[in-house]
Parts: structure tokens; sequence; C-alpha cells
């Protein structure tokens, strides 16, 4: 059976113009052949006939009996940590109504990484825009980081390189910049179809956006040095932009310095929207944290990581980071959602694991394992797309008779 | 089984009683005026000391979609201040000024009010500000879609569009986006701000070639054609700016004489005289509200203390961001459908501006003589958090109070504004029109906002005391499709309330130019931009009620 229109939720693009055959338990994506997408969705075929068991400390058992062992867990956990997260928003609601209950705490499995942008948000404030924004209105984009486009995968077609813009043929064939380092430390500039590579030499990725930031500000350069030269001809070129948006993705960055390079990103385009319009597309969402992220929010009035240890919701980054406190052994049992990918396993731990996960995913050691259905394949859902704007329904494509994720959570909650 | 509530006052302008004793009845989920044989009855409420209203209905607070959402990031602060337990029955949260979405539906229940619509949903974010809605318990919901900065619109009057296209548009998205109205953000101005135009007079021409006055024009009369009972809500140009009365004045002419409705006119009701170039303009506005029956309006009363804006009007929440206080913006560009901006603000009794905008929106309620056209709103949370409304009731009622307010606040505001010469003093009759009775009339809600037979029991009992703001801020019972879920100010059982959404009738060929526009452009396919009345309730979590 063929569906239309099916969104993919493997990247935060969420790109919902999706041809999938369906055959049984076997899912084929026909369109478009990207291949990481193709492969993610070729994960979550099953053989005919075949329903996995849950397990309790490896060994079959019935769904029921998970159940209450699963409960059992958590109830007589001290300090219980639901993570993973990767999931749709009813299991994100779900969840968060668990960790509430448990008096335990909540965070997504690339918490870390997504609340760098949260507290310069929290800071100074942002300067945003969406896809089809991009799509239609960017004639100039400035994508930090040589991976960005690769990370996910259909940008360029999608959003950058469109057929058609509402706006002029400025906008339509946009002038696309990728700026990175120069691994063999020659700076060099160099057109490729529309996209002009920008590799200078500079230690860290951290250290042009730096460089631009000065320049930016200075409106001139002190330096005249061929970096400093080609930066300061990228500045020209976006003041005399229509529209120009800095993509990024904080993976690009490293960890340690992430925040204060969003922050100088922001600072830039807040200083150029003095004069004209210059905007971010930050991008996010792969594993569906910004779904969880949007959840958590709403129902709880904080972003993650969310500790109901107080009998109120508290947002403390440092003390409830979720891959901190496995890594420590700060948490006494792990409830680990991951719906959509075979490989978003938790991370090895001694620590009481229980696993509401993808049907193929590799968790024998967990103490109990609940085979749940793939959102967006196995039953209906919602993802939030990366801009924080969208969200997309996600469809059912095939009859599994896998429970969804969010029954499951809610089953707990009724054991607890 | 029937509930009885006896000898309070009832307040029912839907049906002229102004404090009359007498009896109301529930049966079921309904209100009775009189028991039929067959009812049995289960309890009597003796109510001597208490007068009854109809459940309160916000026509204009900002409760769910991505700017609530990011307000709510952006202000931690006050979430840290603020944190709410779990209890036996309710859920835990944070936040006074911009709460989470379970504490704002108990808050709201708290002082009695049992429906509250969000006035600006973007049609793309529609599914996100149904979740928020879905997961506010207590109260019924509803949403007015943002149109008028949407390239589709703009491009159709651009174009020539027949009306009826345009109203066959309109329609179309109220289905898609399971919305009860239609809003209007500075209409083409949030559009032009993304050609870096930094500001849009009604009569100016914007980047695709029409004015905000033709937008007005346009979907005033397509509202009204469609037979939407809700006018065209709009929130008008130049928000904030001293002098901006002539543009809202302007925008209302736009309307023909058609239904308008100016949402949070405090905002568009500033003038340009006195030694601060910032000066009140109420009594022009109040005049054309006296003099236009076509216009409603609700105030957006400013209360001082801190709170965040949250807006659709990227371009004049730009403007303002230099008042950001803490110092800290987000302004964003949505979808070639709209924008949204969001500002932490202070509003300062000692500051002249912030002390003449208080007096300002009071000069409003005031001086509107029809209490069935203007409507009692803060623009939660951008004049204040909605919390403060039993204080704006006070503000209202009682002269002395609100004189002895305004008495503290800037000497040179106090200079400048008649508030201190007006007399008048709202009643609880009047309050029952501008917070119940007119707002189920313009909204088109049959069976909320009265208490006559039929009625849906949404019931507010408040305990007669000499303080309103008391009164009003803790009711003895509030009753929700006659069960009781509040005493005594506090909760004692959660329910879930419907969302209201309106369907009317367009021709289905509108999706042809729909489905090219989305395939050539958007970055979301139609099939997937709709939303459908099971995803509502299988997905979003919501039932849904047509009006």
């Amino acid at each position: 059976m063929q569906f239309q229109s099916v969104t993919c939720p493997h990247c935060g693009l969420l790109c919902d113009d999706l041809s999938v055959e369906v055959s049984e338990l076997t899912v084929q994506l026909n369109n478009p052949l990207d291949p990481t997408c193709k492969h993610a969705f070729e994960e979550a075929s099953l053989a005919k006939g075949y329903r996995p068991n849950p397990l309790i400390a490896g060994k079959p058992a019935s769904e029921e009996q998970a159940l209450e062992k699963a409960a059992e867990l958590l109830k007589t956990a001290q300090l219980p940590l639901i993570s993973g997260l990767i999931a749709d928003v009813q299991t994100c609601r779900e969840a968060l109504a668990l960790a509430e209950k448990l008096g335990g705490v909540i965070d997504h499995a690339n918490g870390a990484s997504m609340r760098k942008s949260t507290s310069v948000m929290q800071r100074i404030g942002e300067v945003k825009t969406t896809l089809s924004e991009v799509r239609n209105r960017a004639d100039c984009v400035v994508i930090f980081g040589k991976n960005v486009t690769d990370k996910f995968p259909r940008l360029l077609q999608r959003v950058l390189s469109p057929e058609k813009s509402l706006g002029n043929e400025s906008t339509k064939s946009k002038k696309i910049f990728i700026i990175d380092i120069s691994q063999d430390g020659v700076t060099r500039c160099e057109q490729k179809e529309n996209i002009t590579y920008m590799f200078l030499n500079y230690p860290l990725l951290e250290s042009i956006i730096y460089r631009f930031q000065e320049i930016i500000t200075k409106e001139k350069i002190s330096n005249h040095d061929i970096e400093s030269e080609e930066l300061l001809k990228l500045f020209k070129i976006i003041s005399s932009s229509q529209y120009t948006t800095f993509i990024w993705t904080t993976s690009e960055f490293k960890s340690e310095s992430v925040e204060h390079t969003v922050q100088a990103l922001t600072e830039i385009i807040k200083l150029l929207m003095k004069k004209i319009r210059c905007v971010a597309l930050s991008l996010s969402g792969s594993k569906a944290e910004v779904t969880a992220n949007h959840v958590a929010t709403w129902q709880t009035g904080v972003s993650l990581p969310v500790s109901f240890t107080q009998g109120v919701p508290i947002h403390d980054p440092v003390i409830y980071d979720g891959t901190k406190m496995i890594h420590n052994q700060e948490t006494d049992c792990l409830l680990w959602i991951s719906t959509y990918n075979p490989n978003d396993a938790p991370p090895a731990t001694d620590i009481p694991t229980i696993v509401l996960g993808h049907p193929k995913i590799q968790c024998e050691y967990a103490d109990v394992y609940l085979p749940v259905g793939v959102p967006g394949i196995d039953h209906r859902g919602l993802a939030c797309r990366t801009d924080s704007v969208a969200t997309l329904p996600l469809q059912k494509l095939r009859d599994s008779k896998l429970s969804t994720a969010s029954k499951l959570v809610k089953n707990i909650y009724k054991l607890i | 089984m029937a509930i009885k509530l006896s000898g309070a006052e009832i307040y029912d302008p839907a049906h002229k009683i102004n404090g009359e004793r007498k009896d109301l009845y529930i049966v079921d989920e309904k209100i009775k005026t009189n028991l039929s044989d067959k009812d049995k009855l289960e309890k009597t409420y003796e109510l001597d000391d208490c007068i009854i209203m109809a459940g309160a209905i916000d026509i204009h607070t900002h409760i769910g979609g991505g700017k609530v959402n990011i307000a709510r990031t952006m202000m931690i602060e006050d979430a840290h201040l603020h944190p709410y337990s779990s209890s036996e029955i309710c859920r835990a949260g944070n936040g006074h000024i911009v709460p989470s979405s379970f504490t704002t539906g108990y808050r709201y229940a708290e002082m009695g009010y049992t429906a509250c619509f969000e006035p600006a949903v973007l049609a793309v974010n529609a599914r996100q500000a149904h979740m928020e809605m879905a997961d506010t318990p207590m109260v019924d919901k509803g949403g007015y879609v943002l149109l008028g900065n949407d390239d589709f619109l703009l491009n159709m009057i651009h174009e020539g569009a027949t009306q009826s296209a345009i109203n066959d548009y309109v329609a179309w998205i109220l289905h898609a986006s399971q919305c009860i109205g239609i809003k209007v953000v500075n209409a083409g101005g949030i559009h032009a701000f993304k050609f870096n135009q930094r500001r849009l007079d009604v009569d100016e021409t914007g980047p695709t070639g029409s004015k905000p006055r033709d937008i007005i024009t346009k979907l005033s009369k397509a509202v009204h054609e469609l037979g939407i009972a809700h006018p065209l809500h709009v929130h008008a140009s130049n928000l904030g700016v001293p002098g901006n009365f002539e543009s809202t004045l302007a925008t209302i002419s736009a309307a023909d004489g058609l239904p308008i409705h100016i949402t949070h006119i405090q905002f568009h009701s500033y003038g340009t005289e006195g030694d601060h170039k910032f000066s009140s303009a109420a009594c022009a506005i109040a005049e054309a509200i006296n003099n236009n029956k076509n216009v409603t309006a609700d105030v957006g009363q400013i209360m001082f203390g801190q709170t965040i804006t949250t807006s659709g009007d990227t371009m004049m929440q730009y403007f303002g961001h230099d008042h950001a206080s803490p110092k800290k913006w987000t302004v964003m560009d949505i979808e070639c459908e709209a924008g949204c901006g969001v500002t932490p603000f202070k509003y300062r009794d000692k500051s002249f501006v912030n002390a003449l905008q208080w007096a300002i929106g009071l000069e409003i309620f005031l001086q509107v003589n029809d209490p069935w056209r203007v409507f009692l709103t803060t623009d939660h949370p951008n004049g204040a958090p909605f919390s403060s409304y039993p204080h704006l009731i006070k503000l209202l009622m009682d002269r002395s109070f609100r004189n002895d307010v305004f008495s503290i606040v800037n000497s040179d505001a106090q200079r400048v504004s008649n508030l201190k010469s007006m007399d008048r003093e709202y009643s609880l009759y009047e309050i029952a029109i501008m917070t119940r009775a007119a707002p189920a009339k313009i909204l088109g809600l049959k069976n909320h906002g009265h208490l006559g037979e039929g009625a849906n029991a949404n019931i507010t009992v408040y305990r007669k005391q000499d303080d309103i703001e008391q009164m009003f801020a803790k009711p003895a019972y509030v009753f929700k499709n006659g069960e009781l879920i509040v005493k005594d100010g506090e909760i004692v059982k959660t329910v879930q309330g419907v969302t209201h959404v309106t369907k009317p009738e367009y021709d289905q060929a509108i999706e042809k130019p729909l489905t090219k526009y989305f395939d050539d452009y958007q970055t979301i396919s139609l099939d997937n931009f709709k939303i459908s009345d099971d995803e509502m309730v299988e997905c979003i979590g919501s039932e849904i009620e047509i009006n």
C-alpha cells in the first residue's frame, strides 16, 4: 500500500513529502531517495508475523508482567530518571505526568546540547526564522560548519535551492556561503554551483565567528590578512542583501564553547538588525528533542530537564542533567524511552534500567524491555519541527499491534 | 439529579436580570429555571449572602502557542518565583506572568472563568496552540487564526481576487486551523517588516502593493458575509506609537460600517500632545466607539509591575525592544504567514508614560457608554497577567479606590489625565455584561454567558464582600457544565473543557490554488497543514464544539 505526504521524523526538518510503500510489516521509502532517510525507514521493517517480546532481565515476559516490574522498579527508586524521550508529543505528555507522580527527574537524551541555546535565549533573546521564510525570503544564506548540510540532508534541496520562490530571482538563486576552518592551513574560497565554500585559516570555527563579530562591530578590519579580507567581503555582501539567514547546528561547535558561540552569533544578528534584516535558523531536533522540550515547557513552565524531587517543577540544568546523572550514578532507576530508531539505546550502565523502545532496539541488558510502535509508522502522532513553529502529523502506516509508548507509560502511571 | 442554588442575587444581563433574588437549578450539565416532576433534587446551596453570575469568559488572552512557550522559556525568573506543587487532583506547574498550561486553567477557574480565547493562532502553529490549550484544564478554549500578513492573502488582494474567493479562503483557514474567529495583527506590517520596512500606516502601501486598509476592508467583509459570529478581531497598526489614535480611527473606518473588534485598544489610543509628546487620546477613541455601533473593543489594561509582552506584531515589538526589562528580546518571522515578538517589560507607576497608559485604559472603560461593546482584558500577559482582573474590576467599580491608586503614580501623568474627574462606577450588572453576556454574544456562544433555561451550567457564585477585589478573586463556588469545580477559591475537581470552533461553508475549489501555493512555496504539504476533527480528539487531545 502506498502512502503519500508522509512525515519523516528522523531529522528536525520533518520533511513531509515522502512516499512510502508498506507491505504487511515491511516499510520501503520510495521517494525521496535520500540514503539516510531511506535507511531510517527501512529499520522499521519487521518480518512477517514478527512481534518482539517484552523482556524481564533478558527473558520473555508478558506485557503485563513487564509493566508491573517496571512500575515496581520505579516505585521503589529514590531518584528515578526518565530520559531518552525520543518520542512523539503524547508520549512526552504521559512521561511528564509519570515523572511528576514519581517525584523524579525528566530530561532528553540530547538535553545537554539543547539547553546551551536555551540559556542564550534566556539571557539575551533571539532573532529567528522558519524554513518557509528562508525558502522564500532569503537571498543570502551563511552556514556555519561544513557538516550542517550532511546532518540535515534535504536542507539544500527543500529550503535553500527552491525551484520557485515568492520573492525574486535573488531569493530563488540564493547566495549561499558555507564557512569552516581550512584543514591544511591554507585559506581558500571556492565557488561550486551556487555555494561559496569559505575555508579559512583559523584554528576553530568559533574563532572565525568571533573574528566575524569583531569586524561587524567595527565595520572595518584592523589586520589586513586574507581571512579578515574575506570576512569583510562577506559582511559587505550581507549588508547589501535583502534578507540574510545564518544557519548553524550546535553540534558543529566545541561543546564547551557552544553557549558563547551561539551568543556571539545572536549578538551579530541583533547588531545587523539595526539596519538590515538578518535572522537565525538554528537546526536541531534529530532525536525529537524539540518536541520533548516544547511539551515540557508548556506543561511545567520550564524547559528540560525538569525535576519534581521537591514537589514542584524545577529547572536546574546543572544538577539535573540526565546524561550526567546516569554517568555519575545519581539516579537509581532509569526509564529510557526511544521510539524512532533502533540505534538510540540507553547508555550502558549498572543502574536498573527500563526501556520502552523501538522494536529492534538492542537492550538485552535492560532489566525490563517493552517494545513499542514507531510513531509515524505504527501509530499516529505529532512532532515539532526544528524551527519550533510547525507541528507535523505522523501517520499510521501499518497494523503491527505494537503498543504505543504513550499507552505503556500511562499504564505504568496507573500501577504506581 | 438536580442541584438548587437558592436565594442568591442573580446578575444575568442576557435576560435583563439585575440583582433579583431567585432560585436556579442545575440538572445534569444544564441550567433550569424550574424543576420538573422527574428531576430529583440532590443538593441545595443556601446562597442568601451570595451573588450569581454565569461563568466568566475572557475573549483575549495569550494562553497557547509558540510565542507563549517562548515567553515561558525566556521568563525563567517568573517560573523560579512562582512554583506550584501538585495535589491529589491538580498537576504541578510554574509561573504567574506566563503560567504553565495546567496552572493557567486552575487560576482562571479559581477566579470564576469558564472559557478563554487565544487571540493569535498562527495556522501553521495551530496544532501546538491547541495542544497547549488541550493541556489547559477547567475552561473551554478557542482561537482566532491570524490572517492579513500571509503571502497567500496579500497576493490575492494584490491580484484583484474576488471577495467571494477571499471569503472561501477565510472559511478554509478556519476549518484548517480549528479556530472560531479571524484575527489581524498590524495588517500588512508584519509582512512589510520582513522586507526591512520599519513602519506601515493604514493607508501606506506595503511590499506586495496592498494597503492595510484594503486588508481590513476585505477581511471584515469576508467575516461578515460568511456569517462568522465574532467580528474581525483587529490589532491595529502602530501599536504603542505616540499619535497612533489616528491609525486606530482609520482602521475603524476601513471596516466600512461592518462589525469590527479593536483589541487592546488602550495601546492604540495615544496622542502626541504635551511636554512628553505623549498624551491620552482616550476621549477620541471612546467617542468613536460610542458613535459607531459596529465597533467593539477590549481594553488591554496595563497594571504596574513585571510582565512579558508577546505579540504577533514583529514590527512593533522590534520597535519597542530597547525598553525590554530585563534586557532580552526575541523576534521571529514565521512561514510566510506572520511572526512573533516577545519582550519582557516592567510597567512603573513613577514613569510618566506607564502611568498615563494605566490612566488611558481606565479612561476608555469609563467613557465608553455601552458595556456590551467594551471588554475587560489586560491582553494577558502584555498589559498584565490575567490574575489582575479582580483588581481591575475594583478600579472600575470603586471611584475612591481608583483615585487613591492614581494619586501615587507619576505626578505629571496625574496632571494631564482627566481620570479623577470621572465619576462613573461600574455596577455588578455592567461587570456581568462585559465579562459574561457580551463575550458570549460576540463569540456566538449561545449556551454560555447567561443563566437562562438550557444554558450550559457554567456558574460562578460570589460571596458578597465589602472588598470587591477579594470577592472576584475568590468565588464561593464555580460550576462547570454542572459540576462543582471550585469551592472557596480552591479547585475541588478537575475537568476538561472543549475547543470552540466555527465552520462556515465555502467552495472547496479554493484548495486548487492553495495546493499549488503549498507545493510551490511552503515546506509543509496542504494535507498536513490541515487539522482534522478526529486529529483534534485523538492526537491533540480536545473535543471540539462547532458554533
